[in-house]
């Protein structure tokens, strides 16, 4: 389903304007990394698109719903959003009710549920702690139960706020996982994060917000390559990158696999 | 943090700039002054020519005059007319209501304790308007007031805007997973139940988390503090309350005097 933005401004009941007229187009099936200092407003402009922001100025369509003539109840078929906290996120007495919650609301049927739930819980690897409440998990778990409880909700945009700040490395690998996994069925995802290494191995696109505007927008490849661009939303591109640049390798490397062929030249 | 704790409206004004207690006098001297002066329309006055033109040197009048029509005039009106008909004085009955008198005596009474109230509520909200109240606390526990007693009355006024924006969180994550907070009441309630138990525990952790980290900072040490925000405390100031103190003993005086 494609989201098209255009020319969005919001502007906060504080006076503070967090976004500056930002247009852009995510096509169906594609997987975005949003990038960009902390304050630049990605988590503004992430709000957006499931109507719980309503644009100042401009607009935002996913798929032909305009945000600002559907509630947010309604666009939650559309698109799922994880909250950067999950403690923000969960609030029934085990994880199994969790995330029943989304589907339930959706109005699926009850076989369509109960596979839905079986299958977020697999893939999160929860399946042993559907008894458990959220909060006698720790918070690396409780997270994992976010995910579930919005993946559950089977809509084809997914929205992670920061899903690896403060996880462990056996947890961002789940997430990754996770990513691959909706990205395998067609959906798309989008993901901001701080973890440069993370958005380099996972997404294909890359938008750098910078003060409440798109600073950069292009393959990952080439939005690494201008890394003095980058420095001024506080972004360094990925280790491996900077590594090639500085040996003076022709290409913008992202990942391992890319440094090596290029060294091997 | 970006939620509303207090009344307060951060302007730029000669009364913003004042010390937090100059503005505390003067409210205090506003009122005393009210209840004490032996002349009649001293309450009258007062608001005519002292608090609304304070609120417009504070650049607060919009929010003010909104406070005063929404919550102060209805109070002091229904103040005002069981005044009126309910204190048995004076024999020159105006108006008649069934078994009710309202005589001229009850009702200059009632005018005028009407609008004492409106001189001590109205003074209050133009300080709450004007002055932020952790820096009334601050200011106050420099000069003595025990640290405890600004620590209650601040956790007070902010427990409520806490505990509703995180209520306002848990809602819009309960939106943005489907649920139709415009549907059936019955439905919202439900949905409401499991909250309260987050919001309740969550925000007892929050006061022992804070209890932790104000005592971490040492809240209880008894060695004078210094502050890393300075109030400004000009001669200027001490010299307007002083004025102020005057005026509510000359009040007080003619008030003893002529009685
Ligand atoms: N509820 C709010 N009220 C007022 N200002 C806000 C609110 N939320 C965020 N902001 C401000 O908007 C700007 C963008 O914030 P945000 O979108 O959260 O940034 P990011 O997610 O990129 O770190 C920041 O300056 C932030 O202080
Ligand atoms: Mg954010």
């Amino acid at each position: 389903m494609k989201i098209q933005i255009d020319n969005l401004r919001f502007t906060y009941p504080t006076g503070l304007e967090a976004l500056r007229g930002i247009s852009l187009t995510i096509e169906a099936g594609e997987q975005v990394a949003i990038v960009g200092q902390n304050g630049a407003g990605k988590t503004t402009l992430v709000r957006h698109f499931n109507g719980l922001l309503q644009p100042t100025v401009g607009s935002v369509l996913i798929g032909d719903w305009d945000t600002k003539k559907y509630p947010v109840a309604k666009l939650a078929s559309r698109v799922g959003y994880v909250f950067q906290n999950p403690d923000e996120q969960l609030f029934s007495k085990d994880v199994g009710t969790e995330i029943r919650f989304g589907p339930r609301n959706l109005g699926y049927s009850k076989e369509k549920i109960d596979g839905l739930v079986k299958r977020a819980l697999a893939l999160t690897e929860l399946s042993d702690k559907t008894e458990t409440n959220p909060y006698d998990l720790s918070p690396t778990w409780r997270k994992m139960v976010a995910l579930a409880s919005v993946i559950a909700m089977d809509t084809p945009i997914v929205i992670f706020d920061e899903p690896t700040t403060g996880q462990d490395a056996p947890s961002i690998t789940r997430i990754a996982h996770v990513i691959a996994e909706l990205r395998r069925e067609g959906k798309t995802v989008i993901t901001i994060t701080h973890d440069i290494d993370f958005c380099a191995e996972n997404f294909e696109r890359v938008i750098a917000l910078s003060e409440g505007q798109v600073l950069l927008d292009g393959a990952a490849i080439d939005v690494f390559g201008q890394d003095e661009i980058l420095a001024q939303t506080y972004v360094e591109p990925p280790q491996l990158t900077r590594l090639g640049k500085r040996l003076g390798l022709k290409e913008t490397v992202r990942n391992q696999e890319e440094f090596l062929n290029a060294l091997k030249r | 943090m970006h939620e509303r704790l207090s009344f307060y409206i951060k302007r730029n004004s000669v009364i913003h700039h004042l010390n937090p207690l100059t503005k505390l006098t003067l409210v205090l001297a506003l009122i005393l002054i009210a209840f004490t002066s032996p002349w009649y329309w001293t309450p009258h006055l007062l608001v005519l020519i002292a608090i609304i033109p304070l609120s417009f040197l504070g650049k607060v009048a919009p929010e003010f005059f909104k406070t005063a029509l929404r919550l102060i005039l209805p109070a002091a009106g229904f103040l005002f007319l069981m005044q009126a008909f309910f204190q048995p004085v004076g024999e020159t009955v105006i108006f008649k209501f069934y078994f009710l008198d309202m005589t001229q005596e009850s009702l200059m009474f009632a005018f005028r304790n009407a609008t004492r109230v409106i001189v001590m509520v109205s003074a209050f909200t133009f300080l709450l308007l004007t002055t932020h109240p952790s820096e009334l606390m601050s200011d106050l526990t420099r000069r003595g007031l025990p640290g405890q007693f600004a620590y209650v009355i601040i956790s007070t006024l902010q427990i409520l805007p806490q505990m509703q924006a995180k209520a306002q969180t848990i809602i819009s994550a309960q939106r943005s997973r489907g649920l139709d907070t415009e549907s059936s009441f019955i439905r919202r309630m439900g949905s409401l139940t499991p909250l309260i138990g987050p919001l309740v525990f969550g925000s007892l952790a929050e006061v022992e988390e804070r209890a932790i980290a104000i005592e971490a900072r040492g809240f209880t040490s008894k060695k004078v503090k210094t502050s890393l925000h300075e109030i400004p405390d000009p001669s200027s100031d001490k010299l307007i309350r002083w004025v102020l103190i005057i005026l509510v003993i000359i009040s007080i005086a003619l008030k003893l005097w002529l009685s």
